[in-house]
């Protein structure tokens, strides 16, 4: 300032106190009071195995990937079989999904496990204190493989055994390659060895070995899978190839030489399910033209929607309402007779019903037919006894009073609603869950028990809630859309990875589907709404008028703890209970209550 | 460096050569070229500065008001309506004593709605404790914002650096550009005489008792008092440096002017083109333009009006049941036995145009009239429209 300027005293008397607003106890005036209480997010309620979804965006949003995949692994031990198969009922329910589109759970899963896999990361599952206890399982399917892989972390000792000369059941011999490669699903499987898992294959087990199984066992699981074919009930019937066994024979390598197809013949493939649409799509990747007939709407059908859409983009035909009456041999092939069917309105089962439409049939020729309408078990001691002493739960069925003298639990496909890979693992995972309380505490402890680490109001439990991880801490109290404080959102995108176009994926069964990248997977995970935890966003701590709210970690955007819950304290001392931080929340991670005195 | 500019522009960069830290503005017309342009430098680098972008004016005061509680030199622009909303906030700017600086392009209000210059914005602001600073081209919206920075900052008082509605806010003109060295020899960095600070924490803007209100409410009083010498001292030094100086008024052939016109804005440079002409037809008038109306100059309109007979006030603006504002205040400034005879008209609101020929006329109807109405007359009014 010049000479000039200071002759003119400025006067500044101002409302500004030496005093700070600390000596300003305003919590005194509170009748209300905020607090985290982080609540459950109904991705993870729809995810038959539990996960902790939320977290695991969160994580992969700020690139800690490897955290990302121990938190997937507390509740799935087989992420790159799910991230490329699961039919994901988790992005069904995303909240995400009413504002504009579901975040792409399923593909992010893979992109974890494809980059932990790519870090050769090893086993990060620890074994907890050894119980003393033998568990015998039949069937190395995704319930087989689950369940010893949750007692093993429960410390039970596990004997699996399989009747296929190599362990995954359906995984590998009739999931096609295209969808699962091999050498994921064997890593999977070395994770699980690497717990002290002993796998026995080509050794099937029998009634009379669960008979003598209490020589050396605890109990024994039975996950045999549902691995026989359901007949067609047609005359000609002894004509058709059996689905399921062409997709473990293309799983095996055999090539189309070898297969009653040649390339460039034609097949006909009936049924509405995945099996269908698999070994229509491995026919095609044989060379040969399928065409699916099915007896309701392709609407109707029971496969993944966007398997049947992949499907039919790839050149299957899928010939609708369509019943099959016969199947007869003629010169170079088959004839399928069928009869044409209509909607008759919705059934009791809720989907849509058919009936013949008048007399009309119609045949249908190709050079091989082959049958893929379902598969049930293959023998009745696989599934549990018509017994009124058998505990039925969601995903298994217990026997703990087995005539075997030791307990007999029953899970995976035959005992489950859904038949679908993640519902094997919840499979897996509520029979492990309900032996070590059966162990632990009593048969009578095990609803109980059950009912503590199920997430949310639906019915997939969560092993972290079980052991009594951070995770416990939240409320069952699912999250919905109108918790979400959507001002902090803004419309964005959902992708997946790129795909092998049709014509391209139809000439090998190299996998189709391509990974997020890393920018791809940050971006869609930073999608996700969160839903009832906090991912330290700081609105509490930025817009509480009273400065009440503290950070008890410290965090650059770049050197994120991965400690679980919230990292935030509210002063009582100041917070004045006017509930800014509750409605700024983003994801509904805070609640507001009257005061208790 | 000499550039053509837009008046919007001038003031923009004015903002970025005072190193302007956060701007938060709501675009209005004709505001919004002002602050586009601002948020284009934010975006690109060139001013190191944080644009907040907010729902409201409401908000945007709010928000510069904090950034200058941090410290920080601060700037927004608003117009009309978005002034009128700030209202609150403008009072809590000045009784905080923060040296904002806005830019406010005179806009009539609605309904109904009109875009155009109309000074009643501005003036309905009078009393917030805000200077105010009107100017008529675009280097002097440019010079006027650097120059309200150190007034602001001496004085720890919001300034309004008020400009025309697309007269001057649109309106390209060559302005000469001062390079960021020569603004930082005349703007220094912000040195807050206080700021919140967590390191040194106490009480900012608490409750102010019976027993010490209205001393603050003196002190802003005795700041405002100040103003004027302290703003001449300052463009002393701006003078020296850049050349150019604009005075509280500024006066314009009114050495033995009989008739002096006193006129704000660009209708003042209109006005000079009127005075020249009549000049030359052998009439003694002249123009004192208003350029600082708060505080208001009184003793210098006192010096500057100390021989005319009559003075011709044009108000763009009304005070509803009065007339025009700029000549109530005029009146009492001069208010005394030797006062000139005082003749108010209001003309060109809403954007009207106020031409040479506007200035003529109303120089010609008070030379013959020899007292002047009570009231304001209204000039350029179709009246048959009001009968209908």
């Amino acid at each position: 300032m010049s000479n000039n300027l200071n002759a003119f005293p400025v006067s500044l008397f101002f409302p500004k106190s030496s005093t700070s607003t600390v000596a300003n106890k305003t919590g005194t005036w509170s009748f209300m009071r905020p607090c985290y209480l982080e609540k459950t997010a109904p991705c993870s309620v729809h995810c038959p195995c539990g996960q902790d979804i939320p977290r695991i965006e969160m994580l992969v949003s700020r690139g800690q990937i490897i955290a990302a995949w121990r938190t997937i692994l507390a509740e799935n031990p087989l992420p790159g079989t799910c991230g490329r198969v699961c039919f994901h009922p988790c992005e069904k329910a995303c909240n995400r999904g009413e504002f504009d589109e579901a975040v792409s759970i399923n593909a992010i899963e893979r992109y974890v496990d494809d980059t932990a896999r790519a870090a050769s990361i090893s086993a990060p599952v620890a074994k907890g204190r050894a119980k003393g206890k033998r568990i015998a399982i039949a069937g190395s399917g995704p319930a087989g493989l689950a369940a010893s892989y949750f007692l093993a972390m429960l410390g039970y000792e596990c004997d699996i055994f399989e009747a296929a000369g190599e362990p995954g059941g359906v995984l590998r011999y009739g999931i096609p390659a295209y969808r699962l490669p091999n050498d994921v699903l064997d890593r999977e499987i070395a994770r699980i060895r690497a717990l002290g898992v002993d796998i026995h294959c080509s050794r099937a087990v029998d009634p009379a070995f669960i008979g003598s199984a209490k020589k050396t066992y605890d109990a024994v699981f039975l996950s045999c899978g549902n691995g026989a074919s359901m007949k067609l009930g047609v005359p000609g019937e002894e004509l058709a190839v059996d689905g399921l066994a062409f997709l473990r024979r293309a799983k095996n390598g055999d090539t189309a030489q070898a297969m009653p197809v040649k390339p460039h013949g034609s097949a006909i493939v009936v049924g509405g399910g995945n099996s269908a649409i698999d070994v229509a799509r491995s026919l095609l990747r044989q060379g040969v033209s399928p065409t699916i007939v099915y007896r309701r709407r392709r609407e109707d059908m029971p496969a993944f929607e966007h398997e049947v859409a992949r499907a039919l983009e790839e050149g299957v035909r899928i010939v609708e309402l369509r019943a099959p009456l016969a199947l007869a041999r003629v010169d170079g092939g088959i004839e399928l007779k069928v009869r044409k069917m209509r909607p008759a309105g919705i059934g009791a089962d809720g989907r849509m019903r058919v009936v013949p439409d008048g007399d009309a049939t119609e045949v249908i020729s190709a050079e091989a037919l082959y049958s893929a309408i379902g598969a049930a078990h293959a023998e009745s001691w696989m599934v549990p006894p018509d017994d009124a002493r058998v505990a039925r739960m969601s995903h298994s069925a217990a026997f703990w009073d087995a005539p075997a003298g030791i307990p007999v639990l029953y899970g995976g496909d035959p005992v489950n609603e859904d038949e679908s890979v993640a519902d094997a693992i919840a499979s897996g995972k509520q029979a492990a869950i309900a032996l070590d309380a059966f162990f632990e505490k009593g048969a009578a402890s095990v609803n109980a028990e059950i009912a503590r680490c199920t997430v949310g109001d639906g019915t997939s439990l969560s092993m972290e809630i079980y052991l009594g991880g951070p995770r416990a801490k939240r409320t069952g109290r699912v999250v919905s859309f109108k918790d979400i404080n959507t001002d902090y959102f803004s419309p964005s995108e959902k992708t997946r990875g790129a795909s092998v176009p049709p014509e391209r994926a139809i000439a090998s069964f190299e996998e189709i589907e391509s990974p997020l990248d890393a920018a791809g997977a940050t971006l869609q995970a930073e999608r996700c709404f969160n839903c009832g935890i906090c991912n330290d966003c700081d609105n509490c701590r930025t817009y509480c008028p009273e400065a009440a709210v503290a950070a008890l970690r410290a965090g650059r955007q770049d050197d994120w703890s991965t400690e679980a819950g919230p990292a935030r304290e509210i002063s009582s001392d100041y917070c004045k209970g006017c509930g800014i931080c509750v409605a700024e929340c983003p994801r509904c991670a805070m609640i507001i209550e009257e005061q208790q005195s | 460096m000499r550039e053509v500019l837009e008046g919007s522009q001038a003031v923009a960069e004015a903002v970025r050569l005072a190193r302007v830290k956060v701007v938060s503005a709501y675009p209005i017309t004709p505001q919004t070229h002002i602050v586009e342009e601002l948020a284009k430098y934010c975006a690109d680098g060139s001013l190191d500065g944080k644009f907040i972008c907010v729902e409201s004016e409401h908000s945007a005061m709010a928000s510069v008001i904090g950034a200058e509680s941090g410290g920080m030199r601060s700037f927004t622009a608003s117009s009309s309506h978005g002034l009128a909303l700030m209202h609150e906030m403008l009072h809590w700017a000045a009784g905080a004593r923060l040296p904002i600086v806005m830019a406010e392009v005179n806009r009539a209000l609605g309904p109904g709605w009109n875009l155009w210059v109309d000074q009643t914005d501005s003036l309905s602001q009078r009393d917030t404790g805000w200077l105010q600073f009107y100017c008529s081209d675009g280097q002097e919206v440019m010079d006027t914002t650097l120059l309200a920075y150190r007034l602001a900052e001496i004085l720890n008082l919001p300034v309004m650096v008020v400009m025309d509605a697309f007269f001057l806010s649109h309106t390209y003109e060559p302005v000469d550009v001062p390079s960021q060295a020569e603004a930082d020899a005349f703007l220094p960095p912000y040195e807050p005489k206080f700021l919140m600070d967590t390191g040194n924490p106490y009480a900012l803007n608490e409750v102010a008792p019976i027993n010490v209100y209205m001393e603050m409410r003196r002190s802003i009083q005795q700041a405002m008092e100040a103003a004027p010498g302290i703003y001449q001292a300052i463009e002393d030094e701006f003078y020296r440096q850049f050349g150019r100086r604009y005075g509280l008024v500024e006066p314009y052939r009114c050495e033995d002017a009989d008739i002096v016109f006193v006129m704000v804005g660009t209708a003042a440079a209109t006005a000079r083109v009127a005075i020249d002409s009549l000049r030359a037809e052998g009439e003694k008038v002249g123009l004192l333009r208003l350029r600082m109306f708060r505080p208001f100059p009184a003793a210098a309109f006192r010096a500057g009006l100390a021989n005319a007979k009559k003075v011709v006030v044009l108000d763009r603006n009304c005070s509803f049941g009065v007339g025009g504002i700029f000549a109530q205040e005029l009146k009492a400034a001069l208010y005394g036995p030797a006062a000139p005879k005082l003749y108010s008209y209001v003309a060109g609101m809403g954007g009207r145009d106020v031409t040479v020929d506007t200035i003529r006329t109303l120089y010609a109807m008070t030379r013959d009239q020899d007292e002047p109405a009570h009231e304001s007359l209204w000039f350029g009014v179709h009246e048959e429209m009001l009968r209908s």
